[in-house]
């Protein structure tokens, strides 16, 4: 189905290379990562809450030898009604953000999904009707009649966007300790 | 087993036989480029390093040679000299002959007589042409014929054992679970298996742990050079002894208390020694006498640093910390001398009125404290006013094993290591006073605060809500924590049991939180937090009515 246009200079620049993200349900929309950033899926294992932490932070767990935090998306952009509470079976995505694994706690199995570049749109301009902000969202994906928020994973697992929602532990020592 | 002193040969030979290869390397490359400001350094500080080291060992030929012809790198450095005329085959017959020393010191031979080589060397150091003829070295048929060596040390990123530890660390929880459920199931063959497997667990942990392991002396024999220079800029004279150099602890561990040392050594030096004309008024030596010393006490390693200086001033730190602000003056009145030495360890604090160039720029002692707490190791401080003052560092020797005690809160584990832990205490309300909305509990004769873990953990940073007794329902228990000569009493669920625990780091970006000085998995897989009881402190501080 690839239309055959005359060989680009650069390979990686050809237009219709096919993306694979991984499609999971949010709330009642459908939500999308690329393949690239997510480490594994597997059933959300124990998870000890951490004091201190925002709400959406489940807390941390042991994946494989790896202590990684857990955290729940559909809390962080409210998009479950509140006093709902995650089911007793979840799955949990484990993200390679930029220096550290982070894991997505997520209701269904999340799928694969590929679909061409050119599917996904950079300008979503009824971007007012969702709840998640646009600054983490890297466009929209449009295709069989499905809609699919593509999400950029790596603006929103930054340090400071998964701790900022909470004014610092100020008390804790924190501020003390870095002038230290 | 072989004896240290054996393995310090073996580290000696390997490390000079391999700095005898880069020499080689290097030598080469500056016959060709005799600007190579790259190589010229480089020979200059593997001469320097193996001339020490040479010493050290007690291999004084090795030193001599090493140390002219270090001397000739330096007037090349500084271009009193060119690296041409004769001064080349007089230094690459240097190279050689270091090359033949180390070989004849491995294989227990004596040294090749070097009179002639170190007397060309003193002339060319003194400035003087050789004649070319006397200068000229023929190759033998040893040199060209020479064997290649291999060393039997490997170096080793440290990198690589941190991940090996790391390995082990999660092989001992495996290990703890196996057990578990060896037992639980109770067939004779697994159980078999299981003890088998545990004791590997158990060896292997040791090796790598000893495999980590370097003598304290690596890092005390860089303190003469130290003390030499502080005492010199400080104008004082400062005899130091250094014992205890074969203590083994984890390499990791001396690499973040080397800057808490060099700073208590320069505070002894310059605020703790007094100048030559104001100890002979006081009756003492004119040179002051600094000692560094380790040694092991059951599982930690202490380090010292003791000095016969003027001792610390108990009144003027009192008056200090009321100046700051940091206690009222009526509370200041009534600190004991351990709390009053727990106040040179807040941030800013200095009692030295002028600043000088080695020490009191404003950095205290807070720095030690901070290094040492993040090892989980605590600090003690002795002093007699007019006789001395000694600082101990109280270490564990290896950061992957701690003990701990073991808690319920809220249905989850927590951990508390028993480095900071004091007591455990069950005490019915009626044993608890309130005064100014604040616990209290009579410890020892000691009035010690006491606080619900559960409300010192909630979410909010306000001040904490007056404490009542209509909360407390039945026997409490409480742990008694022990910082920096504060105690603090933490009313918990439950308490479990004690434990040794694998602590592993809180990955990013939870490790904002200070609180958790990290986790460990317990046998049953369960993730179990460890607080970390300075940042609690600091926390109860800063939040109590």
């Amino acid at each position: 189905m690839t239309e055959q246009t005359p060989a680009p200079e650069k390979k990686t620049s050809r237009p219709e290379a096919p993306i694979q993200l991984i499609v999971f349900r949010l709330g009642n929309e459908e939500y999308g990562i690329r393949i690239e950033q997510v480490k594994e899926v597997t059933i959300t294992p124990e998870v000890a809450r951490m004091p201190k932490t925002p709400p959406f932070v489940k807390g941390i767990a042991n994946l494989r030898g790896d202590i990684i935090a857990i955290i729940d998306l559909e809390e962080r952009f409210k998009l479950r009604p509140a006093g709902q509470k995650l089911p007793d079976h979840s799955f949990t995505l484990a993200i390679e953000a930029r220096d550290y694994t982070i894991g997505i706690v997520v209701r269904e199995v999340p799928q694969p999904l590929s679909i061409l570049a050119s599917a996904i749109e950079k300008a979503p301009e009824f971007i007012q009707d969702l709840n998640v902000h646009d600054k983490y969202i890297e466009g929209i994906a449009r295709t069989e009649g499905r809609i699919i928020i593509v999400l950029d994973m790596l603006k929103l697992l930054t340090p400071e966007e998964i701790m900022q929602l909470k004014p610092k532990p100020a008390s804790s020592g924190t501020a003390e300790r870095k002038q230290a | 087993m072989k004896s240290r002193e054996q393995e310090y040969r073996e580290i000696f030979l390997a490390e000079a036989l391999e700095a005898y290869d880069a020499m080689s390397q290097h030598i080469s490359v500056l016959e060709k480029k005799p600007d190579d400001e790259a190589a010229l350094h480089e020979l200059f500080r593997l001469m320097h390093n193996l001339k020490a080291n040479a010493r050290a060992m007690g291999f004084a030929e090795v030193g001599e040679l090493a140390h002219r012809m270090e001397t000739i790198f330096g007037l090349i450095r500084s271009k009193e000299r060119a690296f041409s005329g004769s001064l080349v085959p007089v230094m690459f017959d240097g190279v050689d002959t270091m090359g033949s020393m180390i070989r004849a010191v491995n294989e227990n031979q004596p040294f090749p007589d070097v009179s002639t080589l170190l007397e060309n060397l003193d002339r060319l150091v003194s400035g003087e042409e050789l004649q070319v003829e006397t200068a000229v070295v023929v190759p033998s048929d040893e040199d060209a014929n020479r064997k290649l060596e291999l060393s039997d040390l490997v170096y080793i990123q440290i990198k690589k054992l941190d991940h090996l530890l790391n390995l082990v660390g999660e092989l001992i929880i495996d290990r703890d679970r196996v057990l578990t459920l060896s037992q639980e199931i109770g067939d004779p063959a697994l159980a078999n298996v299981a003890a088998h497997l545990s004791r590997l667990a158990d060896d292997l942990q040791y090796s790598v742990m000893d495999a980590r392991l370097v003598g304290v002396g690596t890092l005390f024999n860089k303190f003469p050079r130290v003390v030499r220079d502080v005492a010199t800029a400080e104008q004082k004279e400062v005899e130091l002894s250094i014992s205890g150099q074969d203590i083994q602890i984890d390499r990791n561990i001396l690499q973040i208390i080397t800057d808490a040392l060099l700073h208590l050594v320069r505070n002894a030096i310059g605020h703790g020694m007094e100048t030559p004309a104001e100890r002979r008024k006081a009756g003492k030596t004119p040179e002051g006498h600094l000692s560094l010393s380790a040694q092991t006490e059951r599982d930690d390693v202490l380090i010292r640093i003791s000095d016969d200086g003027r001792g610390i001033d108990v009144e003027a730190v009192r008056r200090k910390a009321v100046q700051r602000g940091q206690v009222s003056a009526e509370v200041a009145s009534r600190l004991s001398e351990g709390e009053v030495y727990a106040l040179l360890f807040e941030a800013g604090f200095s009692t030295a009125d002028q600043v000088t160039e080695i020490s009191g720029r404003g950095v205290g002692l807070d720095v030690v404290k901070l290094a040492i707490d993040s090892l989980g190791g605590q600090v003690r401080v002795e002093s007699r006013l007019g006789e001395g003052t000694t600082f101990t560092l109280v270490l564990p020797t290896s950061i992957a094993v701690k003990g701990a005690l073991l808690f319920e809160l809220e249905e989850h584990s927590y951990a508390l290591p028993l480095m900071h832990t004091d007591s455990v205490v069950s005490l019915w309300p009626e044993h608890l006073n309130i005064v100014g909305g604040m616990l209290l509990a009579e410890i020892q004769g000691e009035n010690v605060p006491v606080v619900s873990l559960r409300e010192l953990l909630s979410d909010t940073d306000d001040t904490l809500v007056p404490a009542s007794k209509d909360t407390l329902v039945g026997r409490q228990d409480i742990i008694i924590t022990n910082y920096n000569s504060r105690k603090l009493g933490l009313i918990v669920d439950r308490f479990l049991r004690q434990q040794d625990i694998v602590i592993k780091p809180v990955s990013q970006p939870l490790d904002m939180i200070d609180l958790f000085g990290g986790v460990t998995l317990l046998g049953s897989g369960q993730v179990c937090l460890v607080l970390d009881v300075p940042a609690l402190t600091r926390l109860f501080l800063a939040r109590r009515p």
